[in-house]
């Protein structure tokens, strides 16, 4: 059972950032290589917060969010700001520079960090409840923001920019708040994966993990929640069964990625939320909203 | 003043390397808007293939240069056709061919880790030896990848400016559509940018690595490149040269007068006051959107 | 009087060594409806792309109810009261019929990121009113019935019917159409005049006109004026009637007549 467990919780953390993500690019269609940087930040101020200050547990992780969504002006101020097809591909960059970069800070701070040893010590605090709960919220709540009138200004700058400026959408606002969301995300995604490891360590931070988050939303379907959620789920569930596929994985992603853009770009459930419309009306209609 | 003099040296040297990946990402660029992720792929196949073809086959340096042309350019043809111009016939958004190139990225490099193992090369003692000018020492290899870039770089703009393939080529950046029209091969067009890309990356990729080592991670440098590009103008084919040359004698200098940790946070700071205060570049033209 | 709603004094923009807008005069009263004709190239969408924000002039004034507005962002002169339709059509095509006209009501979202987060009561408030009143949007135009549709997928037709009720979804003061009729044949130009003349007597909103089709042009302007353009400046402005008969208009739309010494008639007059 202790072995189920771990997939599960490795899953939720996984799904929490993964939403996060899919805000970003599978909505607004900004293309992140960089969110791993933003799990770096949550894992490491959320883990720091609770050794140095001894805050507690359920204060430090929405704080390691929140850490991770406020770093995330950092690249989104400069590259949003003015207009042009430049901005897309400038960001792109900007968020690999930026997540190379986290890490590389990470792995030279010594004393504090741990710098390239590692941070250890952290307490195993993440368990089963914890994180499923965490991502039940977390699915629930991008549902909530993405059908909010802020979550369709971002479905519209992702479809067509241009268009969504002339009807009076501000796409440097709306950028930097589906950036901000996603980065926060991935910045509890982070804190609770450091509470379940007990041990971070730089490395766990690179470009495969942000690939793997990435790869979750392109399989998962562009414009979608559910789609993403689930391909969160199977892959950390698959590998563990087809351990002998596990050298492969970014191989097998990378290859993927280029056939689902080519055959599929939809994905599996892309712009088809609609079909858990039923679901979701009889969610909101528990809480009155029509 | 000599410390000086041989810190610029060296930064000329890895300059000149950022250059030829920045111009063979800024051709890209011009041409189809689209930022080609997979050219650090490229490039990790021409330091490898260089590799190999010495340290297994005995080729001469030369011969091993051509040889890594040739693989390289065979991978950047076969990417372009597979990852990118069945998107482009569709009209695809950008994100996904985005998404494309950063696929055809992680497969090759990957394969690479998986085919070779990630352990650091070095090139064998060939191109070692240095020249002594005023209490300055240029290594051999840093003279001849600057000299060889400048070459190449000389040959692609008389190729682009000469010859009726560049004219094809510069057409094509002008107006992709157009072009068309009036006869161009968009295809060919295609086939003939990414072939250069990927001549200048596997060149970039042997002298990278003949400088520092070979291992299948070496592609991540392509960000310096693009950085490079992005302060000389996106787009802007001198502009990126210009750009590269720059960043690479900075970043030397922040590396040895203040620490090398903090050259590569250097570059990324570079890259947030450019796109803050010159998102343009130096010599980048703005662009209007046609509505 | 009544001042202007929009004057443009001297406008100018060129593009490198091309001038696509030329020392254009224009004034639009409150209310009115005014066509802007020209053969193709004449830089008629350049001039909506200049005063909907898109491009910035190279000099020249643009005033909005009095105020300058060059160099204001398109989002913020879409809530100062400027909206457009597009020469191409530029509809979400994957967003419903109901949520492309509901944009232009929520540009600037009415409640916060953590109402929106959190779904609370306000948030559910804000959402109910405007989906009332883009229903009521959708009814005016005769599209309710297709609110739930993919934009993508409806008709040619109906897809400039939905861009313009979107423009009007944001409550403009001034409504731009680029060609708004383009691709249409004869019952659907009738069913769009009918169907513009309706919006404009009943919203009052002042509109700058672009077209093609002439006969919509001259039905849904014959009370007020038609600017025509060529060649980047103003040719002539005028009641329908007036500019039909001025010689100018008529040698840039058919060319110039041929005297028998091959003189054109414009040279002839010259010389005299």
């Amino acid at each position: 059972m202790g072995y189920l467990s771990t997939i599960c919780i490795l899953s939720c953390i996984n799904i929490t950032a993964v939403l996060g993500l899919a805000v970003l690019t599978g909505y607004t269609g900004l293309f992140s290589i960089g969110h791993a940087g933003f799990m770096a930040i949550g894992a490491y101020s959320s883990a720091v917060l609770f050794l140095e200050l001894n805050l507690p547990f359920w204060l430090v992780v929405p704080l390691g969010g929140l850490a991770a969504g406020c770093s995330s002006v950092i690249i989104g101020y400069p590259a949003f700001r003015g207009l042009g097809k430049l901005r897309g591909d400038y960001f792109a960059i900007a968020t690999l520079g930026f997540s190379e970069t986290v890490r590389l800070l990470l792995n030279n701070t010594y004393p504090h960090f741990g710098g390239a040893y590692g941070l250890t010590g952290i307490p195993p605090l993440t368990s089963l409840p914890v994180a499923a709960g965490v991502a039940v919220l977390a699915l629930l709540g991008a549902h909530n923001l993405m059908t909010s009138q802020h979550g369709k200004n971002c479905v519209a700058v992702g479809q067509d920019e241009v268009a969504a400026q002339m009807m009076g959408v501000n796409l440097f606002t709306t950028k930097l708040k589906a950036l901000f969301i996603s980065a926060a995300y991935a910045g509890v995604a982070g804190a609770l994966f450091g509470f379940y490891m007990t041990y971070l360590s730089p490395g766990n931070f690179g470009i495969g993990l942000s690939s793997d988050l990435l790869a979750a939303v392109v399989f998962g379907g562009m414009q979608s929640l559910i789609g993403p959620a689930v391909t969160a789920f199977l892959l950390v569930a698959i590998p563990e069964f087809l351990r002998f596929l596990v050298e492969w994985r970014l191989i097998i992603y990378g290859i993927l990625f280029v056939v689902v853009m080519v055959y599929r770009p939809q994905g599996l459930l892309g712009y088809r939320d609609l079909d858990f419309s039923r679901f979701w009306r009889a969610v909101h209609g528990l809480r009155g909203r029509g | 003043m000599v410390f000086f003099l041989q810190q610029l040296v060296s930064g000329i040297s890895i300059g000149s390397i950022y250059a030829l990946l920045a111009v063979g990402y800024a051709l890209v660029y011009s041409v189809y808007n689209f930022t080609n992720w997979a050219f650090d792929a490229f490039m990790v196949t021409g330091a490898f293939a260089a590799f190999y073809g010495i340290s297994l086959y005995a080729m001469p340096f030369p011969v091993a240069i051509a040889f890594s042309i040739v693989m390289t350019v065979a991978l950047a043809l076969v990417t372009e056709t597979v990852a990118y111009r069945p998107l482009r016939a569709h009209n695809a958004p950008r994100l996904f061919m985005m998404i494309s190139a950063m696929g055809a990225s992680l497969a090759v490099v990957n394969i690479a880790n998986l085919a070779f193992g990630g352990s650091f090369r070095k090139f064998p003692e060939i191109t070692a030896g240095a020249y002594r000018l005023g209490g300055v020492s240029v290594g051999r290899m840093d003279l001849f990848a600057a000299g060889f870039a400048c070459v190449m770089l000389c040959l692609l703009w008389l190729f682009l400016e000469r010859t009726k393939f560049g004219l094809g080529v510069r057409a094509s950046a002008l107006d992709t559509v157009t072009a068309g029209i009036m006869g161009v091969n968009n295809n060919q067009v295609a086939l003939i940018i990414f072939g250069i890309s990927g001549v200048l990356s596997a060149v970039a990729g042997v002298f990278f690595g003949a400088k520092y080592a070979v291992y299948p991670y070496l592609g991540t440098v392509t960000i310096k490149a693009m950085i490079g590009s992005i302060i000389g103008g996106i787009g802007s084919l001198p502009g990126a040269v210009l750009g590269s040359l720059l960043l690479g004698i900075l970043e030397t200098m922040i590396s040895s007068y203040i620490s090398s940790v903090y050259r590569d946070l250097f570059s990324f700071s570079i890259l947030v006051v450019m796109l803050l205060f010159f998102p343009s570049g130096l010599m980048g033209a703005k662009r209007v959107v046609k509505l | 009087m009544d001042a202007p709603v929009l004057e443009l004094k001297g406008l100018s923009v060129a593009f490198g060594g091309v001038r696509a807008v030329h020392g254009v005069d224009l004034t639009l009263a409150r209310g009115e409806l005014l066509g802007l004709i020209g053969p193709n190239g004449a830089g008629k969408s350049t001039l909506l792309n200049l005063i909907s924000g898109a491009i910035a002039p190279t000099s020249g004034q643009i005033l909005f109810n009095g105020r300058s507005i060059v160099g204001i962002a398109p989002d913020q002169l879409c809530h100062l009261g400027i909206s457009r339709t597009f020469q191409n059509i530029r509809l979400f095509p994957r967003m419903t019929v109901f949520e492309n006209v509901a944009l232009g009501l929520h540009a600037r979202p009415h409640y916060s990121l953590a109402d929106a987060f959190f779904c609370t009561p306000r948030a559910c408030r804000m959402d109910a009113a405007a989906r009332e009143r883009a229903n009521g949007l959708l009814e005016q135009v005769g599209l309710e019935g297709l609110a739930g549709k993919r934009a993508g997928d409806l008709s040619y037709g109906l897809q400039r019917r939905l861009e313009l009720v979107r423009a009007m979804a944001t409550e403009p003061e001034l409504l731009l159409l680029d060609e708004p009729a383009a691709g249409m044949n004869e019952d659907e130009c009738e069913q769009l005049t009918r169907l513009i003349r309706r919006i404009h007597e009943e919203f009052h909103y002042g509109v700058i006109l672009i077209e093609h089709h002439i006969k919509v042009v001259m039905e849904l302007c014959r009370d007020s004026r038609i600017y025509v353009m060529n060649l980047g400046e103003i040719l002539s402005s005028g009641s329908p009637r007036d500019i039909q008969s001025d010689p100018k208009v008529i040698s840039a739309y058919l060319g110039e007549k041929r005297t028998s010494h091959g003189q054109t008639r414009r040279q002839l007059s010259r010389s005299r």
